[in-house]
């Protein structure tokens, strides 16, 4: 369990509604009661995580008890933001009577769709790369599985795309110097009074502040790909339930963070009912439990697992959490602490 | 004086002659580095040209850098105003 904790990053992922907040939050307590400071970030659009510590978190990180902070990323504030910024700066070029035309153009770009993803990832590229200095360990509570990888994939896409913008301008700057070299000697020109007045406009300053852009963003991508390709850095944990649909979903997210290379480091299979169930009706839904239970060990042979059972009660509150938390905590540490070992399946 | 003038018109040759063999290379250079920069230009501007663009969120704040650009092409390549009803030039 150390091991899991000394990352700095840890992700919770899994399909819609198997607990990945209450993994998470569980997560983040035990963490935190262990002397980590710990941020515990959702990612969710629809957050659930102040609900679960019953307290309001909001777009600002949260105290939540000591060492432990909590922080839920509202994507359209971010965008709104992020546009806000390029309405300034758009507005300091055109003319005053095209300012509301400027508006409408981007008040359209607002509502595209991949903003909200795109502010999303900025965010948690952002905290992924300065939190550090405040926190010791980084937990996100990740929305649904599918959007979850598109998410962890759009560095690398956009890593690509920002390679590919800088080429562009690199093969337009190589040519602009050769056009140095067979430019007009407007001096020479001058001195037999031709007409001078075709004259470039200077095109440098525009292509260092392209270029300063661009670069940015690149070492931004790849500095959180970086992070997350990094088993000792990242952990993914995926969160499911002896069900068949989250193991079939289960199936295709860790074939997906194969491709991107994001180390899934261990999962936890939640909501299995008691042993000791009383009535036909669970008795025989326990029967097929067993077969799914059966299923996942032969499916995730590889991945270290954690079992929790179904509560008789909601989670809510640290209470409830910590109850959880050292469930896990204890079956992690029971299992000889191979979670440092990067699995795949 | 008499030097003087012979030596003005030889420096003219000079420069007719040197013009004479720099200015197409000058021309298609200059054409291959406006081509590459309009390229980029249209990187920049695809998604309102219904190219769908991963990184319209990241393009967004090279527009307005490429304002004027955007305004030297379409004049360019024919079109008096901008081509595309949501984004006006001019």
């Amino acid at each position: 369990m150390d091991k899991l904790f000394d990352r700095r990053i840890v992700f919770v992922g899994g399909k819609g509604g198997v607990g990945k907040t209450t993994t998470a939050g569980a997560l983040a307590l035990m963490a935190a009661e262990s002397g980590r400071r710990t941020l515990i970030v959702s990612t969710d659009p629809a957050h659930s995580l102040g609900d679960i510590f019953d307290t309001r978190i909001g777009n600002e990180e949260t105290s939540l008890g000591p060492n432990l902070a909590g922080l839920e990323i509202d994507p359209e504030a971010e965008a709104e933001q992020h546009i806000a910024t390029v309405k300034m700066s758009m507005k300091s070029l055109v003319a005053p009577k095209m300012y509301r035309e400027v508006d409408r153009q981007l008040d359209l770009a607002r509502h595209a769709p991949g903003t909200m993803e795109a502010a999303l990832l900025e965010r948690m590229a952002d905290l992924m790369a300065e939190a550090r200095e405040r926190f010791d360990l980084l937990i996100f509570d990740t929305a649904p599985a599918g959007h979850t990888i598109r998410l962890l994939s759009l560095p690398e896409v956009l890593g690509a795309w920002s390679d590919g913008m800088l080429g562009h301008r690199d093969r337009s700057r190589k040519l602009g110097n050769l056009l140095k070299v067979f430019g007009r000697d407007h001096a020479r020109e001058d001195a037999f009074g031709m007409i001078g007045g075709s004259k470039e406009e200077p095109d440098d300053s525009r292509d260092g502040r392209i270029q300063s852009i661009l670069l940015n963003r690149r070492r931004k991508f790849h500095r959180a790909r970086e992070l997350l390709t990094d088993p000792t850095i990242t952990a993914f944990l995926l969160v499911i339930n002896p069900e068949r649909l989250p193991i079939l979903e289960s199936k295709k997210t860790l074939d997906l963070l194969k491709k991107f290379n994001i180390p899934v480091t261990g999962m936890i299979v939640n909501r299995l009912l008691p042993s000791d169930v009383d009535g036909e009706f669970l008795r025989e839904r326990r029967l097929q439990e067993d077969q799914y239970r059966a299923e996942i060990e032969q499916t995730f042979a590889r991945l270290q697992k954690v079992y929790l059972h179904l509560l008789p009660h909601d989670v809510h509150g640290v209470e409830t959490l910590r109850e959880i938390g050292l469930h896990i905590v204890g079956q992690l540490g029971d299992s000889s602490g191979d979670a440092s070992r990067p699995i795949e399946a | 004086m008499k030097w003087a003038g012979i030596k003005k018109k030889l420096r003219w040759l000079a420069y007719l002659a040197t013009e004479a063999y720099n200015a197409p290379y000058r021309g298609a250079v200059a054409r291959a580095k406006r081509e590459q920069d309009d390229l980029f230009m249209l990187l920049i501007f695809s998604e309102m040209m219904g190219v769908p663009n991963p990184a319209t969120y990241y393009t967004l704040e090279l527009q307005p850098i490429m304002l004027e650009k955007f305004h030297e092409w379409h004049k360019r390549a024919g079109m008096e105003h901008s081509p595309l009803d949501d984004f006006r030039c001019c």
